[in-house]
């Protein structure tokens, strides 16, 4: 389905239309305040795109010099070129370990790998530790946004959950009586866990180490409980240096949910004594994205979500109505590379309005992209017949002066002079809910005519 | 200096008033000022949908018609932007680079090449400015919230010099009003529901007149609100700027 | 089979000579009273902050502020001397499951956000500042510095194998973005300044 007939769909309630977008324009406004607080905010900015431009120029080679730095380290390092791929090698690294339980800290990419059902397929027991992953994770669902992924449920639908699945009394849905709740029945997974899997915010190719933003301490509690601890990272999450993690954590958090920095920003370098560490590094399309001269940019992603929060569409159409792992301005851009297709509605979610573009920590210029995909999906996914077709005329009308003066008179003949239940029709996208403007006695044209002859 | 209006198409067939008043203003400003009488479209409507390579002879008509001018005038940011940015599809002859460099938005004109922002006008209301995205974040006629620079906005400073005009404070400075082009129809759910949130905007921060500086937002906004029947007047900038000069 | 692949798709298909931007700090400087913004801070983000009183020992500040704190874990050095339970490299990290309280030095604050640094030199078992019920962390007043760029440079020396900036307790808001303190880390975080 395509976004717009989601997102119809999301409007039905739209007191909860009113509420997520508020909730969301409330993070936005305190991104704004805590970067407001940060001299050289913009210069962050600039830098931070710069460091991740000059990632991609470099990629290769920055990737080669973190494997070997990590494996000095005793760091185990593996390739995944794609979801499969990434799968079998975690599949194979528990199966040594025999490893039947496993807690996750939150990952976009294992999302992306879709590695819960193929772990579970193996009578593998997976638990998302974040409390929002957990919540979507026990609704069966899919996290609506990258930094919040339970945004899109009530407290009310939560105390529900939690009822069913871990036997809590009805609470109206109390927030701090709920995390509790979840916090004991987590901190028991993480006991009892035989191994651990975490994303990566940052992988430093000049120290092969890894750090791991939390506010939870879900990650850290995963992966220093248990025996082996896999983080699975995309080729796109490296850094040079170790001190270019002092732009990116400035921005990171402050964008994200305008804190000043994650609780905690926990930096691995060696395994833990008497246990295993590994790092998988997946491509999955990521490659592909780089070949693009016009959409690379979209890999200095360091999924902030503040192009979600700041978004216009997406805070009143939701994170499911994209229908996409990441969704939202950035998935907008991700996502048609994988599958054009299956995505080719996902650009058109936009009115151009360039917010995300300037909230974006690492300055992915997201709007011109989304311009850049409209050109190529026309192109190469087929279009509805009466669109195209009438595009195309617009096309030629357009460029010929003669055509155009006679289209606009019988535009606005058939404003003024068609019959209400005719403009107003269903085809009519227009004035469902909106009047067509009042035609007036004449054009402009006309009336220069008229008034300057020179 | 010779300045070539340019009137979007949709103004010129449906809000007449706004390119007379466009019109009328550049001329009290001693603008020598031409119209161009077959122009058509900066083809951005073809562009937004996908079908920029469509919109090659309309761009092209553009700049033919535009070319002999020191300055392309218009009043309507969105446009303005297109040929600014968008441009870049035509063979970069002399003649399309200085069309692109010379093109301006009405405010942006008068402020920057005119250096004038009193024009003299007076307008006893409560107006509330909707800042059209293309016209903020494309020409930076003013700062965005969503950047920590300095506060500037082309269009506040020249409502300020406006006697008797109060400008209103909103809640969200900047978000956009859902209207998008082809976006207003493909997506009619959230255009209309944007429209709707930026509308009580104004109302709750007591507007009495939305008025902008790119008429395609203000059509979508006048659409829904003389739908609702909400107590709220639309007026493009040209047009309270032009106001008892 | 992954590894070459992907090494030689990105070599065809990556940008060429895109320089390593360096970062001005002049960007950054400002006029500001490194201790308190500190203090101020790190309360921002729901951390207690303790300054010692010259009649104060830091056992009498733990005391008062954690008085029903029984398994506590003390790894400060000598700082204090409250009965504690020893652990070592070799502690299995499931045991610390019923820790009330750990005592760590933190190394170095920073004062634009609160953080402070603490590495596994300072506590021999990684999962101790996590699992601990609530967690102190002892600061020497002179050891802040402005922010993450200054933090990074005090960092780039050291024996890399497990370290964390910690910034207030743990912490979530993802039930309806209501702010939750106490999530699957410690749920308070004091930090006490010498």
């Amino acid at each position: 389905m395509a976004h717009a007939e989601k997102a119809t769909e999301f409007n039905k309630d739209e007191a909860k239309v009113n509420w997520h977008d508020k909730a969301l324009w409330y993070v936005r406004e305190k991104r704004d305040k805590s970067a407001h607080g940060v001299i050289g905010w913009e210069h962050l900015r600039d830098v931070a795109s710069g460091i991740k431009a000059n990632v991609l120029s470099n990629l290769d080679n920055y990737l080669i010099e973190f494997e070997k730095n990590a494996q000095n380290n005793g760091i185990k390092v593996h390739w995944a070129s794609d979801a499969k791929e990434h799968n079998e090698i975690v599949s194979k690294i528990l199966a040594d370990n025999n490893a039947k339980k496993v807690v996750k800290s939150k990952s976009m990419l294992t999302e992306e790998c879709h590695l819960n059902p193929h772990l579970e397929a193996q009578g593998i027991e997976v638990v998302d530790t974040d409390l929002g992953e957990y919540i979507v994770q026990i609704a069966k669902e899919t996290p609506s946004h990258i930094v919040l992924p339970a945004i899109h449920k009530t407290k009310e639908e939560v105390d529900e959950l939690f009822q069913e699945h871990l036997g809590t009394e009805p609470s109206g849905g109390n927030p701090e009586y709920l995390t509790n709740e979840a916090r004991k029945h987590l901190r028991n997974k993480f006991l009892n866990a035989d191994a651990a899997i975490t994303g990566v915010n940052f992988a430093i190719a000049e120290t092969g180490g890894i750090v791991v933003c939390t506010n939870e301490g879900n990650a850290d509690m995963g992966s220093h409980l248990a025996n082996v601890h896999i983080a699975s990272m995309g080729i796109e999450k490296i850094i040079p240096k170790e001190k270019n993690l002092g732009v990116f954590l400035r921005l990171l958090a402050r964008s994200a949910t305008g804190q000043p920095i994650t609780t905690y920003s926990s930096h691995f370098n060696k395994p833990a004594k008497g246990k295993e560490m590994h790092i998988v590094i997946v491509d999955n399309g990521r490659t592909e994205q780089l070949s693009r001269e016009d959409f690379r940019a979209s890999l200095h992603c360091i999924r902030c979500g503040a192009c979600m929060n700041t978004c216009p569409i997406y805070r009143r159409s939701g994170g499911h109505s994209y229908d996409a792992t990441i969704p939202g301005p950035i998935g907008s851009i991700l996502s048609p590379g994988k599958d054009l297709t299956k995505h080719s509605s996902l650009p058109f979610a936009s009115t151009l309005c360039g917010s995300c573009s300037n909230v974006c920590p690492v300055k992915i210029n997201i709007h011109e992209q989304l311009y850049k995909w409209r050109q190529v999906i026309v192109k190469d996914v087929k279009q509805p017949v009466v669109k195209k077709s009438i595009l195309k005329v617009a096309g030629g009308v357009l460029a010929n002066r003669k055509l155009y003066n006679f289209s606009g008179r019988m535009a606005r003949f058939m404003l003024k002079y068609a019959p209400r239940f005719i403009v107003y029709s269903k085809l009519n996208a227009w004035g469902k809910a909106r009047d067509l403007p009042e035609v007036k006695g004449q054009n402009f044209d006309q009336w220069y005519k008229v008034k300057r002859k020179k | 200096m010779k300045v070539g209006l340019f009137i979007p198409c949709y103004v010129n067939q449906l809000y007449p008033q706004v390119a007379i008043a466009t019109l009328e203003l550049l001329e009290k400003l001693n603008v020598d000022v031409y119209y161009p009488s077959t122009q058509t479209c900066c083809g951005q409507p073809l562009g937004n949908s996908g079908y920029e390579d469509d919109s090659k002879g309309a761009c092209q008509l553009f700049v033919e018609n535009f070319k002999e001018y020191d300055y392309i005038v218009g009043p309507s940011g969105s446009c303005i932007y297109h040929v600014k940015k968008h441009f870049d599809i035509l063979e970069q002859t002399p003649d399309v680079i200085k069309v692109r460099n010379n093109a301006y938005e009405l405010c942006e004109f008068i402020t920057k090449i005119l250096g004038k922002t009193d024009l003299g006008a007076k307008f006893p209301h409560k107006v509330g400015l909707h800042k059209s995205c293309h016209g903020l974040r494309g020409l930076h006629l003013g700062s965005c919230s969503e950047r920590m620079d300095p506060h500037f906005s082309t269009e506040e400073n020249l409502l300020n010099a406006v006697e008797g005009l109060e400008l209103m404070s909103l809640n969200r400075k900047d978000e956009c009003c859902g209207f998008g082009g082809t976006f207003s129809v493909f997506e009619e759910a959230i255009s209309v529901k944007m429209g709707k949130d930026r509308i009580q905007d104004h109302i709750d921060s007591d507007v009495e007149v939305i008025t902008g500086a790119d008429h395609s937002c203000l059509m979508h906004l006048e659409g829904l609100i003389n739908r609702q029947k909400k107590p709220l007047k639309v007026m493009h900038i040209a047009e309270i700027l032009n106001k008892s000069i | 089979m992954g590894r070459e692949a992907i090494l030689k798709s990105i070599k065809e298909n990556k940008p060429t000579g895109i320089p390593l931007p360096e970062i001005d700090l002049n960007n950054f400087i400002e006029d500001i009273n490194l201790l308190e913004e500190f203090k101020e801070k790190a309360q921002v983000v729901g951390g207690t902050i303790n300054e010692l009183e010259s009649s104060e020992t830091i056992e009498d500040v733990i005391k008062k502020q954690y008085p029903n704190a029984k398994e506590i874990v003390d790894c400060s050095k000598k700082l204090t001397s409250l009965t504690s339970i020893s652990i070592s490299e070799e502690t299995n990290p499931k045991d610390l499951q019923n820790i009330d309280l750990a005592i760590i030095q933190g190394e170095f604050g920073v004062a634009e956000n609160g953080a402070v640094w603490i590495s596994e030199n300072s506590f021999p078992v990684r999962v101790l500042p996590f699992i601990t019920n609530d967690l102190v962390l002892v600061l020497e007043k002179e050891k802040i510095c402005q922010h993450m760029h200054e933090g990074f440079q005090l960092i780039s020396e050291r024996e890399r194998t497990f370290g964390v900036f910690i910034s207030g307790p743990s912490k979530t808001a993802d039930i309806e973005q209501c702010l939750v303190v106490g999530a699957q880390g410690a749920m308070s975080l004091s930090v006490i300044l010498i």
